[in-house]
This record gives structure tokens, C-alpha cells and sequence, in this order.
């Protein structure tokens, strides 16, 4: 026991911010999870998938969507070791290209749905299909929102080598959006029949 | 046996002008509890309201007074307060009073969310009960308003969705602040198991909170969608699932339960242990219990949908009987801290062991549902509303008191009176028993829930009336404890900082403590590091 | 506490099923008797025994490793004992046997149908309105004889809860769930709806009469004739019907049981749909046993009408009804004058069991 209690007194690697965001992570996992409890359940109850009458999804500008996505990702991770090395002004340059890339993913999904021939009141999967990736854009504009105020503070200079919490933070939580538009893509896209 | 105090510790005198806004912007944790405990106690007030006009049309068969859809909207707000605006935050106030205090923390992790979390209950809750002024009436589907008949209310019922959808995000922000609070800002020697029993519950409740709520404002966004956005998540003539919303329901419902009694066993087991002078009998058989009830508690959700059929019977009924074991290991752990005790019957201890004795029969009653077959016949009748008021009334609420009387003294500096208590103690026994004890015999008579009316002719109505006589009984007592409140807050201040003989670290500073909480700390060596320092003694490293 | 385990019994159980559910509650009263018993007991005993006396400390015993594991032990092997008791009274409830009667049931906003699918025969409740009570519908049943019941719902979550049987199944829009039950004693059972599912809610009841085979033969008979004693004369070749709250009307809004045309000429049917976005269609059939078809209109979706053309008829007794709601949305088709000669069909309930 005294040795946890002597390990209070280093400097944690996971602050107390950063242990908030994971927490909240976790809690948007659940969210999204229950989402996707629902589209399996109701999948399930159906003899045909997709259902009758709807147009069946076209995967390219999915994909484009993707990698959009993942690169930002890594584009996000970048600027966070980048501030770890010391190298803000670098850190800064990969932040702002994250963002783009998200308002980038907004637009084109956005353009994506004016194509897709259905709407969120065509049967159960529109409404899966409109809700799930509707939800997953408002979080990928709350992330677009969140890193900007991010952004705001690197070039500032409020974030250094030693504290750069948000930075972290917000990184955790833009990885945490790619990888529910992963399993998005991969239910929608890869594993319904086309 | 004194704490060194510096000049300081008094609590500076704060201006009138700025008293009402110092109290609206506040940031100070033990504030916020205290608001948490009035918003909760003012909604209790109204939930309360609710049940004696309920109780007073069933007392009788026949149309006394409410129209079937005016009562219809009673028993949902009634339990929707109830559970949301206020059990779930009253534990959550004496959390935010107390965890800091018990771990030796100056406040909560992230201050200015946590008042956002208060904020967000009473604009949630008024949300809610608006729905009595549009067209329509409030929401009128009980608590748990299931689809589809969720889809036909009327404005009351998007006024419900958005209220809970506040709320439910006002509780994930305090769960997340609790748990990074308990890890990360514990004072030095505060090794987890050392904190006490009642950070521990908080601490799982927290974790439950965190990870079942989002599901219940998914399940909410659903249905708001297919109210208002003509989506079909539960609309079967159209490719939806009725029951999905049953599944997305249950699974933060059960969990939810957990969330509404943790807190509770904390309080209990601490009192007890308190009024009893001897340590509590098996710390870590409290952590280990708390810890599997959690766990197990995402296990069990479908044993509130054995009557549709559609459940995997054996496995829920199986995982259900499972947590009444570590359920059970807390009565004989309570038991044992009293074993060879010196017990005091202050009013803390009273409520306590009231609570013990009704919990008891609250979670023993729930065995009878947690066999699918049993379950066919009580399901959905006044079995079930005995049951769950004998856990969160019988349990919880008796457990609130305690901590009322218990907490009273060091939140305030006054003690609460000890005769009125003794007297709403024993009113409240009484009434609690006479209004839901007979509703075991109620549904095993087939009595449903959740009917505005019924016939004369079924032998009900004898049951009923004494149900209705009880809970008046029951209201006399409460009228009991707010006239206790309010003439207590006239006193002068007289409490000393430890005047329980406590154990944890919040009775190592004044009644109400300072601003920063702590002038110093004793040392901490064990979970019970307030009594090390009275007795002088270690108490046994732990 | 003690007069629970005397005043609070469960019912007896009218079944075999429903007495093996009694069972089960006595047994799990025998279990929890002790606990409760002890428990309450031992709580009572420490504030008795150990009231403080004096000011010494008391010894600051803890319990070790082995109590922990006795005090897990103990619900542990209580729980053990329940759970196969309680298994084995489900699986008694699961069995089907083969059914000698068959009824479909379906529940919506505030009634019970009951549909005999042998005997041919459709009961119904009427929910109160202001100016009619309530009329349960009425399930009677022959003692001694396996019934077996298809639930649904036509709209929202409801639940069929016979007391007496200590058994109650939900019934779920989208969902069709089958159970089976004997009932072995005489006697009329109140039952209702035990899912909260609107406004009138508590009025939905119905009752379950146990009687002898000779009187639920009588009884069937008694349907069937009050069926094929719906009659009505026929009044032109223009027939007008208004689906509305899933039963059929007349443009007047009265409810609408028989409809008549005469023989052998073409008539026209105008068909108004008033429940908005619920399917309803019209056709013409031999009887409730639909062995011959001799219209179906297209199923519209209210708010809609449609008129339709349909040929001459032979004379006879034919039967109407509303493909997608079944024999809740049905009634007699007379051609020509009811009593003269007999058409290919025999009306609603008159068909061979």
C-alpha cells in the first residue's frame, strides 16, 4: 500500500484532465454502443438487408471519407509528440491541418448525403443510417470546435513540452470520433451487402 | 483532543448583498452539496405531493377525484422525480460534500463542471414537470415509458425526453468528476483501501453513472427521433423493434437501481460502524461487495422483460440470483460491526438500522421476481411497487436520513433536534410499512400497476385504503423532519468538530469547515484515521 | 412479518401450471422465511444485547478472510437451491401440449379480441364510451382442455395477466408470442392488461369463464347463431363504408356489422379510409373461413378512398372483413333476401370447427 501512496507524490503520466477525457471517452463509447445495439437488433428482425426500397450505399466517397479521417488522426498524434519534443511551432502546423481535414470530412459527407437518394424518413435504415453518422458529425464538429480552441492556446504559447494537457486531451477525443466512424464504415459500408 | 487551527479557520462573514449570488455562482464543493440537497428536498416535496393525491384516489374504488390521464401523469412524474431529481442527487450532494472532505482534498477535480452538473438537474427537472402547461398534459407513460406508446404523447412527452436528456448529462459530468476526484487527489497515506466505505460507493456509482447514462440518452435521442424526426427506431409496421427500447431502457435502468442504493450502503456502513464504537467488520468485503454488485449490475437488465417472452430466461435469471450474494455479505458485515459493539441509538443510528431492517425485506422480495416463472404472476403488479419502494424508500431514504442526522452537524454546526427525529424516525417506520407492505398482498391478488381505478368487487379495497391511511402517516412524518430543519437553522452553531466519535477525515475539522476545508490533517494510516487520533493509538496499519 | 407468510399466500393456481407457480412461491418462502427471520433477529438481538452501558471501548474486532467466506457461502448456497426450483417450475410452464383449442389474441387501445380458430367464432370487448359502459370481452373455456393462445398487439406494448393462472404474457406489436395452458377448475376469473398502454388503460379488462364441455359447446353455438342472426336488407346497389378507429362505420359514423345487395347485379363499394397512416382494404369472402375469394380491394392508407366495381353476386350469405385488422373489421354480406336459398358462403361463425 505505501508504495501506490509513494507513487502519488511523482508526477502522474495521466493528469487529472486527461484521466476526465478518457472518462468521457468511455462514457461516448457507450453512447455510440448502444446506437450500434440498436441497429443489430433491428437488423436482425429484418429477412432482407438492406430493407427493400432503398438505394444501396456507394463506397467510394465512404472511403475518401475514411482516410480523410485516419490521416487526421495521425496528423493529430503528430502535433502531440511534436509539443512533447519541445517543437510547438510544429505542433502547430499539424493541428491546423488536422482541423482542415476535419472541416474537410464535414463538407464532404455533407455533399455525400444531397447524393444518397434516401432520406432519414425512408424505413429503419434511413433512420439508422441518418442517426448514427447525423450523431457522429455533430461530434466530429464538437472535436472541429474543441481543437480550434486548442489551436487558439498553441498559438498563444499556452501549451508547452511540459503542460499540454488540452492538446492531449483533444487528441484522445479526435482519435476517439475516427474510431467510431471506423465502425461506422465498417457496418454500413463494408459489412451490408451492396 | 484538538487540530492545530490557524486564525484563519473561521469562515469570513459574507456580505447580504452578495449572498444569493455568491451562493448561484459557487464553485466550492460543499456548497454545491448543499444546493444538490435543497433542489433535492424541494422536488421531493412536489414527488411527495404527487404520491398523497395518487394515494388518496386509490384509497377508495371508483373516479374520486383525477380523470384517468390527469393520474396518468402523477405516477410518471412521481417516479421520474423521484429517481432523477431526487434520490440520484441526494446521494450525489453528500457525495460532493463529503468525498473531498473524506479523502483529504481541497475540492473536486474540475469545480466549475461540477456546478454546471448542479445546474443542469433544476432546469431539467422544471423542464419535466412543464409539461402540466401545454396542450396535453405532461408526460403520462409511466418512468420507464416504453415504446411504442411513447410516440403518442403529446408536447409533454418531447418535454420529458429533453429534461432527462439534461439530467442524465448533469449526472455522467459529476460521475466523471467523482472518479478523477477519488484517484487522483487523495491526500498522501490515502491509499485506496483506506478511504472510506462512502467514497468507495461513490466512487461506483460514478463508474455506473459513466458508463450506463449515455445509453439512456441514446435510447432518448431514439425516441425523439421517431417522435419528431419520423425515423422508425420502434415503430413495427415499419421495420422498428418495439422492445429495442425495452433493451436500451433496462441497461442503464438496472445499473440505475445501484446508482440509487450505493450511495446509501456507504452512509449505513459508516454509521454503524460509528455508532456502534468499533470498526467496520470486513473493509474489504464492503470494497469487494461494491465492486461485484457493479460489474454483475450490467448483467442483469432483461430480468425486467421476462414477461415479453423474448429474453434468454436461465441467463438473467441466474446472473440476477447471483447479486444477491455479495448483497447478502453486506447484512452480515453490518451485523458484525455491531456484534460486541456499544451501540447509541442517536437518530443516525436509528434511520440506519431502520434502513437494514427494510432493505432487508426489499432485496429479500425481489428473489421472488428474479425467478422467470414466479416472475409471470407478480410482474408489472403492486409486488413490484412494494419491492421498489421498499429498496429506495425503505433503503434509500431511510439511508438519506441517517445521513441527514448523521452530516447535519458538520454541514451546518447545529444539531438537528434529536426528538423530532426520534419521532419521524418511528412515524416513518410505521407509515412506510402500513402504505407498502399490504401491496405484496395487493399484487399477489392481481392487482397491476399503474391503473387510475379499480373494481370494488376483487378485494382490493380494503388494502388499499390502509395504503392511503399509511402514507398520510408517512407525510406527517416528513412535515416532521422539514419543521426539524427549519427550526434547527435558527440555532446558534454549537457543534464541535467530532461529535459523533466519527472515523474519517471529515470530523477532523470544524462544523461547518472552513473554506479550504483543512488547516491540517492527521496523519493517515489507516481507514480510520480520525479514531487513530482520538484513541492515540495506529489502529493497525491497513 | 409473520402474517405474511399466512395472509400474503398466492393465489392456488387454476391450472396445473398456475398451482406449480404456488409451489415455487412456497419455496421460495421457505428459503427466505429463515433469512429474514434470522436476520431481523439478529439485528433486534445487538440493539438489545449491546445497547451501550458504560464508556469502555469495546473491542475493535474484525472479521478475517474465513468469515468473508462464510458469509459469501451462505446466499451462495441458498441461491443454489433456488435456482433449479425455479428452472424447473419454467420449464413446466414452457411445455405445449397439443392443444384442443386455439385462440388468437390480440390486444389494442383499450380491448381484448379473441379469435377461436376452430370453432370459427370472434369475440369482442367494447371499450367505454360516453354514452356505453365498458363490455369486457369474455374468453370462455372448456375445462380440462389444453388451450393454446397467439398474442399480438395491434399497437402499443400490452400484457394478457390472468391472475388466477399466476401468469401473464405481454403483448407486442410486431411480435407474435405462444403459450399454452390447461385449466382445470370451474369458474369465472377477472383478468386484464398489466402494461401501461394509454389512457384507458385500467378499463382493459376481460374475463375468463371455466366451464363444462357440454356448456362451452352450447356456448359456441350461441355465438354462431348470434353471428348468422346479423342480417340487414339489401337498399340499392351503392354501398358506402368508413374504416375509421379500426372498425367499419357508415358515412353517419355508426358502426356498420352487415351489408346487403341484391342478387345477381353489379354493385359499387366507396371505400373511405379515416385512420390516418393505417392500412385498411375491403374484400368478400365465403365466410370467416375465407375458402373462396370473391373481391379483394387494394389496401389503402388513410387518409384515402377508393370506389370500387364489383360484379353480381349469387344469392346468399357471404362475409366481409378488413384484410389487414381480420375479424375485428368484419360482418355479413347479404345478397338477395337473407333466408331465401343459400349462397356459396355462410357468413362469419358458421363454419365447421
Amino acid at each position: 500500500m505505501s508504495a501506490v501512496a509513494t507513487g502519488r507524490r511523482a508526477k502522474p503520466e495521466i493528469t487529472g484532465p486527461m484521466m476526465g477525457m478518457i472518462l468521457f471517452v468511455a462514457s461516448e463509447a457507450m453512447f455510440f454502443a448502444a446506437f450500434f445495439a440498436g441497429y443489430f437488433t433491428i437488423k436482425a428482425n429484418e429477412p432482407v438487408w438492406p430493407p427493400p426500397g432503398v438505394p444501396h450505399l456507394k463506397i467510394d466517397i465512404a472511403t475518401v471519407l475514411t482516410v480523410i479521417l485516419v490521416t487526421s488522426s495521425v496528423c493529430v498524434q503528430i502535433a502531440v509528440r511534436s509539443i512533447r519534443a519541445g517543437a510547438t511551432r510544429r505542433a502547430t502546423v499539424w493541428l491546423g491541418i488536422t482541423i482542415g481535414l476535419g472541416i474537410a470530412f464535414l463538407a464532404l459527407q455533407a455533399y455525400d448525403y444531397s447524393q444518397l437518394g434516401f432520406g432519414v424518413k425512408d424505413g429503419v435504415f434511413g433512420s439508422l443510417f441518418y442517426v448514427m453518422t447525423g450523431i457522429h458529425m455533430a461530434h466530429v464538429v464538437g472535436g472541429v470546435v474543441l481543437l480550434a480552441l486548442v489551436f487558439g492556446q498553441l498559438v498563444r504559447g499556452r501549451l508547452t513540452r511540459e503542460h499540454h494537457d488540452p492538446l492531449a486531451a483533444g487528441a484522445i477525443y479526435w482519435d476517439f470520433v475516427d474510431v467510431v466512424w471506423l465502425c461506422l464504415f465498417t457496418v454500413f459500408y463494408l459489412l451490408t451487402p451492396r | 483532543m484538538t487540530i492545530t487551527r490557524s486564525p484563519a479557520a473561521d469562515v469570513a462573514p459574507v456580505p447580504e448583498r452578495g449572498r444569493l449570488l455568491s451562493w448561484l455562482t459557487t464553485t466550492d464543493h460543499k456548497r454545491i452539496g448543499i444546493l444538490y440537497l435543497i433542489n433535492s428536498f424541494s422536488f421531493f416535496v412536489i414527488a411527495g405531493v404527487f404520491a398523497l393525491l395518487m394515494r388518496t384516489e386509490l384509497a377508495r374504488p371508483g373516479t374520486q377525484i383525477f380523470a384517468p390521464h390527469a393520474y396518468e401523469e402523477l405516477f410518471t412524474l412521481h417516479g421520474t422525480l423521484m429517481i432523477f431529481l431526487v434520490i440520484f442527487p441526494l446521494l450525489a450532494g453528500f457525495g460532493n460534500y463529503f468525498v473531498p472532505l473524506q479523502i483529504g482534498a481541497l475540492d473536486m477535480a474540475f469545480p466549475r463542471i461540477n456546478a454546471l452538473s448542479f445546474w443542469l438537474l433544476p432546469v431539467g427537472g422544471l423542464t419535466i414537470l412543464s409539461g402540466f402547461l401545454v396542450p396535453g398534459g405532461a408526460a403520462a407513460c409511466g418512468w420507464t415509458c416504453y415504446a411504442p406508446l411513447s410516440e403518442q404523447l403529446g408536447t409533454g412527452g418531447d418535454l420529458w425526453i429533453v429534461g432527462l436528456i439534461l439530467v442524465g448529462t448533469a449526472s455522467i459530468l459529476g460521475g466523471i468528476n467523482f472518479i478523477v476526484t477519488i484517484l487522483r487527489m487523495r491526500a498522501p497515506g490515502m491509499t485506496v483501501m483506506r478511504m472510506p466505505v462512502f467514497t468507495w460507493s461513490i466512487l461506483a456509482t460514478s463508474l455506473l453513472v459513466t458508463l450506463a447514462a449515455p445509453v439512456l440518452t441514446a435510447g432518448l435521442i431514439m425516441v425523439f427521433a421517431d417522435r419528431q424526426l419520423g425515423t422508425v427506431f420502434f415503430d413495427p409496421s415499419r421495420g422498428g423493434v418495439a422492445i429495442l427500447w425495452q433493451h436500451v431502457f433496462w441497461f442503464f435502468g438496472h445499473p440505475e437501481v445501484y446508482m440509487l442504493i450505493l450511495g446509501a450502503w456507504g452512509i449505513v456502513t459508516e454509521i454503524v460502524a460509528v455508532f456502534s464504537g468499533k470498526p467496520i467488520f470486513s473493509y474489504p468485503g464492503v470494497v469487494l461487495s461494491f465492486l461485484l454488485i457493479t460489474a454483475l449490475s450490467f448483467s442483469v437488465w432483461a430480468h425486467h422483460m421476462f414477461a415479453t417472452g423474448a429474453v434468454e430466461l436461465p441467463f438473467f435469471s441466474i446472473t440476477t440470483e447471483l447479486i444477491s450474494i455479495p448483497t447478502g455479505v453486506l447484512f452480515f458485515i453490518w451485523l458484525g460491526t455491531m456484534w460486541r459493539g456499544k451501540l447509541r441509538f442517536e437518530p443516525p443510528m436509528l434511520f440506519a438500522l431502520g434502513f437494514i431492517a427494510m432493505f432487508l425485506i426489499g432485496g429479500i422480495d425481489g428473489v421472488w421476481a428474479a425467478s422467470p416463472a414466479m416472475d409471470f404472476a407478480i410482474h408489472d403488479t403492486y409486488w413490484v411497487v412494494a419491492h421498489l419502494h421498499y429498496v429506495l424508500f425503505g433503503g434509500t431514504l431511510f439511508g438519506v436520513m441517517a445521513a441527514m442526522f448523521y452530516w447535519f452537524p458538520k454541514m451546518t454546526g447545529r444539531f438537528l433536534s434529536r426528538r423530532l427525529g426520534i419521532w419521524q424516525f418511528w412515524l416513518q417506520l410505521a407509515g412506510f410499512n402500513l402504505t407498502f407492505f399490504p401491496m405484496h398482498i395487493l399484487g399477489l391478488r392481481g392487482m397491476p400497476r399503474r391503473i387510475a381505478d379499480y373494481p370494488p368487487d376483487l378485494g382490493w379495497s380494503f388494502l388499499n385504503l390502509v395504503a392511503s391511511i399509511g402514507a398520510f402517516v408517512i407525510a406527517t412524518a416528513m412535515l416532521l423532519f422539514f419543521i426539524n430543519i427549519f427550526l434547527t437553522l435558527r440555532k446558534p452553531r454549537t457543534a464541535p468538530d467530532d461529535p459523533w466519535g466519527g472515523n474519517t477525515l471529515e470530523w477532523a475539522t470544524t462544523s461547518p469547515p472552513p473554506a479550504h476545508n483543512f488547516d491540517a490533517l492527521p496523519p493517515i494510516r489507516s481507514d480510520r484515521p480520525v479514531f487513530d487520533l482520538r484513541t492515540q493509538g495506529s489502529g493497525g496499519d491497513r | 412479518m409473520l402474517a405474511f407468510a399466512l395472509t400474503g399466500c398466492a393465489k392456488e393456481g387454476i391450472s396445473p401450471t398456475g398451482q406449480d407457480v404456488h409451489q415455487l412461491y412456497n419455496v421460495i418462502m421457505v428459503l427466505a422465511l429463515p433469512v429474514f427471520i434470522g436476520v431481523e433477529g439478529a439485528l433486534i438481538w445487538c440493539v438489545v444485547r449491546y445497547r451501550k452501558r458504560d464508556d469502555s471501548v469495546p473491542s475493535q474486532t474484525v472479521g478475517g478472510n474465513r468469515a468473508l467466506a462464510v458469509f459469501f457461502a451462505i446466499p451462495a448456497v441458498i441461491v443454489a437451491a433456488l435456482f433449479p426450483f425455479g428452472e424447473a417450475t419454467l420449464m413446466k410452464i414452457e411445455q405445449e401440449p397439443t392443444p384442443l383449442v386455439k385462440i388468437n389474441v390480440e390486444g389494442f387501445q383499450w380491448e381484448w379480441t379473441f379469435l377461436y380458430l376452430n370453432e370459427g367464432i370472434f369475440v369482442s370487448g367494447k371499450t367505454a364510451s360516453d354514452t356505453a359502459p365498458q363490455q369486457p370481452a369474455q374468453m370462455y373455456l372448456p375445462v380440462d382442455e389444453a388451450v393454446q393462445v397467439t398474442l399480438t398487439s395491434r399497437d402499443v406494448i400490452h400484457s394478457f395477466f390472468v391472475p388466477d393462472l399466476l401468469f401473464k404474457r405481454d403483448a407486442i406489436p410486431g411480435r407474435t408470442t405462444t403459450f399454452t395452458f390447461t385449466p382445470t377448475q370451474l369458474g369465472t376469473f377477472h383478468a386484464q392488461c398489466a402494461e401501461f398502454c394509454g389512457l384507458w388503460h385500467p378499463r382493459m379488462t376481460f374475463d375468463v369463464h371455466v366451464v363444462s364441455p357440454p356448456d362451452y359447446q352450447a356456448w359456441i353455438l350461441q355465438e354462431r347463431k348470434a353471428a348468422a342472426s346479423v342480417t340487414c336488407q339489401p337498399n340499392g346497389s351503392t354501398l358506402a363504408v368508413v374504416a375509421h378507429n379500426i372498425s367499419w362505420q357508415d358515412p353517419q359514423g355508426n358502426g356498420v356489422y352487415c351489408l346487403a345487395v341484391p342478387e345477381n347485379t353489379p354493385f359499387t363499394v366507396s371505400i373511405t379510409n379515416e385512420d390516418a397512416g393505417i392500412e385498411h382494404n375491403f374484400s368478400i369472402y365465403d365466410s370467416f373461413f375465407q375458402q373462396q375469394t370473391f373481391f379483394k380491394a387494394p389496401k389503402i392508407t388513410g387518409p384515402a378512398s377508393e370506389t370500387e366495381q364489383i360484379q353480381g353476386l349469387p344469392p346468399g350469405r357471404y362475409y366481409f372483413q378488413c384484410d389487414v385488422h381480420g375479424p375485428a373489421m368484419s360482418g355479413a354480406f347479404i345478397v338477395g333476401n337473407p333466408g331465401e336459398g343459400h349462397g356459396p358462403g355462410q357468413g362469419p361463425g358458421e363454419g365447421q370447427g
